[in-house]
Formats: C-alpha cells, structure tokens, sequence
C-alpha cells in the first residue's frame, strides 16, 4: 500500500483551521498532488497557473503606470493616460474572470505522464475539484488523455471532508492517498477493458 | 510556534503560489486606485470625493459628509453654486460657497466665496493679497452628498496610529490567506 510508505514525516504535517472551507480545500488539492507529483513522480504543467499569472501581472502593471504618470504629469495632463490604464486594467479584470470560469473551471494539477521509452507523447491527468462553502462533500474529478490514443476518460468522486482531518485539523494523507490511487487504476483498468 | 500558526499556510506555498498572493495584495490595491483614477477621469477633478472637515458649510453640509464634485471645462461658474478649491500653502482644500463672479470676455474668470455659517468672506482665508480666486484653484464644484458617510475618514486622521494599525492588519491578514 501507498499508505505505509509514504507517511508524512514530522515537519510536513498539515494543520490547518477546520471551520475553513478554503483551508480545507487548498489541504486536500495539496494531498492529489503530492500523490501524483511526489509519490507518482509525474511532471507537473504550470501553464495553466502562469497564464493567470501573467493577466494578473499586466494588470498590476497598468494600474502601477498610471500611479507613476499621474505622479510625473499631475491629473489634467495625464487623463488620456490614465484613461487607457483604467479601462485596460478593468477589461484585464474581465479576462481573468472569463480565464478562472472558462480556462481554470477549478483545474489544481496538470500532470503529465512521460513514456519511460520516450517514444509516445505524455499521457496527461488533469485533476480539479471544488468544495462549496458551508458544504461537507469535496468533489474530485480527473481527466486522463492517453498520449498516443488521445481517448479521454473521467471518473470522479464526492467524499465528505471528515474522512481525511482528524478532530484537531490534521490532514491525514494515508487516509487520502489510497482514494487517489483508487480513482486513478479505475481509470487505468477501463483501459485494459477496451 | 502556535503564535506565528497563521504564517503555516505562507510556508506551504511554493514560488507561484507566493507571487500570486503577492498579485492578490497587488490587485486589491491597484482596483481601488483603479477606481478612484477612473472617477477622476470621469468627473474632471484630481479629487473626485471629499469629506467636509469643518462645520464652515453648516447647516448645508456637516463635518463628515462626503461630497462627489466634478470639474468639466465646460461649464461654467455661478453664483450660489458650492465649489471646492485649493489656496497657495494650504493642504486641505475648501469647501464654500461662490458669493461673485466677474467673467471676463476671453474668458477668464475671478470669484470670491464664503462659507455659509461663516460671517464675513473668504478674502481672509485666501493666500496674501489675494482678492480673488481664479478657474485653476477650483478641484470641482459639489454635485451631489451622502451625510456623515465620511466620518471614518475624520476619526482616521484624528487618529492616524489607529488607521497604521488597521492597514497593517488587513494587509497582513490578505498576504496570509491563501485565495
């Protein structure tokens, strides 16, 4: 089992405040990639992450040019300036919300799957999950393409938050490991099946 | 340990997760200057909302409300109307009202002000010497009010160790917390 030999050591126990959706959620994403990046050792994919990065970082930018221009030219002088910053800053606003909604849709973890003979492109896994507020069901899904087939198959799964935190807050991954795994050969076996 | 409990979750992160909560910080200050920017865009004035700091304007405007003004080139000053204005060597901008306008055909303009709960006008107010003010003191004319909603502003300068204090808790508090 997973379980017995990946035992957290002492340092990177994971307490966190219970009463905390968003704390408990950000645990739990933490312990599905833990499994797959460290444990599985599969690549992890930042594209996602740096795309939302970057819009974040331009609008940042925008509304730090208009503090300096205005500082430089005093309002009157600086207003068409300040007027390109303003609206690129609240479109930039808008692409980031389309991004998180259309593009992230709660995506944690792109991870993909070298061949070890390196000869067939990355089977890639794409987990996300949400965890709405005030609710105890944590909703996982993972989405696997097959790097030479391009099939996809999902499989997903709701379980409530207790059955991983123990009273005090403490995240137990050999609790959480062994769903992923699960979740992960149900995916690999209806392979085997077609 | 347990003191510094709420730093665990800033240990956790890895690189992108710690420049993206510095992104976070940045954001939440760049769509409030974004806004006070856009407005001044908007409305003309370097300073598109006030707060009335002196009961100079009473029974009109209290201390604390705050005032939307816009500055359009276009329109022109009247008498009666409240303008908001700047004196050479003061700080704080004032709010009174325009008592006499002379308007010239080239279109400049003086005028003089007063504060309604004042008994005698602005002249002693205004830099020395000067008898009138002019189209380039003026930060914007009073175009609408919500009563005492700047209150918090007041007791904020009233007490600026107490303002330090809040920005530095809330600045810590959104730099702590993941998303």
């Amino acid at each position: 089992m997973a379980s017995s030999k990946n035992l957290p050591a002492a340092e990177d126990v994971v307490k966190i405040d219970k009463w905390d959706s968003g704390a408990l959620k950000n645990a739990l994403d933490d312990g599905a990639k833990k499994v797959f990046v460290d444990v599985l050792h599969y690549k992890e994919s930042h594209h996602l992450m740096d795309g939302r990065l970057v819009i974040c970082t331009i609008a940042v930018f925008f509304a730090m040019f208009a503090l300096v221009w205005d500082y430089f030219y005093p309002f009157p002088e600086s207003r068409s300036v300040l007027m390109v910053c303003v609206i690129s800053y609240f479109v930039l606003m808008g692409v980031l919300t389309l991004y998180l909604t259309y593009a992230e849709k709660g995506i944690f973890l792109v991870a993909l799957e070298k061949d070890p003979a390196m000869m067939e492109p990355d089977n890639k896994w794409v987990l996300s999950s949400s965890l709405r507020k005030y609710d105890v069901m944590y909703n996982l899904t993972i989405q696997y393409t097959d790097g030479k087939t391009r099939e996809e198959r999902v499989v997903s799964c709701s379980k409530c938050v207790a059955s991983f935190f123990d009273e005090n807050g403490v995240f137990c991954f050999d609790l959480f490991s062994p769903v992923l795994e699960g979740l992960r050969k149900d995916l690999l076996s209806d392979k085997k099946k077609l | 340990m347990a003191a510094f409990g709420f730093l665990d979750d800033v240990m956790r992160m890895n690189k992108r997760q710690l420049y993206y909560q510095l992104l976070n910080f940045g954001m939440i200050v760049s769509s409030a200057l974004m806004i006070w920017k856009g407005l001044m865009v908007v409305t003309g004035s370097e300073s598109p909302i006030v707060v009335v700091l002196s009961g100079s304007m009473e029974p009109a405007f209290y201390r604390g409300d705050l005032l939307l003004l816009t500055n359009h080139k276009e329109e022109p000053i009247r008498v009666g109307e409240i303008v908001v204005f700047k004196i050479e060597g003061r700080d704080i901008p004032i709010v009174h009202r325009v008592l006499k306008v002379h308007e010239k055909e080239d279109g400049s303009v003086k005028f003089l002000t007063k504060g309604d709960n004042n008994a005698v006008d602005d002249r002693g107010l205004y830099a020395r010497g000067q008898l009138w003010l002019e189209k380039k003191d003026v930060v914007g004319r009073a175009k609408g009010f919500l009563p005492y909603a700047g209150i918090v502003t007041i007791l904020m300068n009233d007490y600026p160790k107490f303002k330090y204090a809040m920005l530095a808790f809330l600045g810590i508090f959104v730099l702590t917390h993941r998303e």
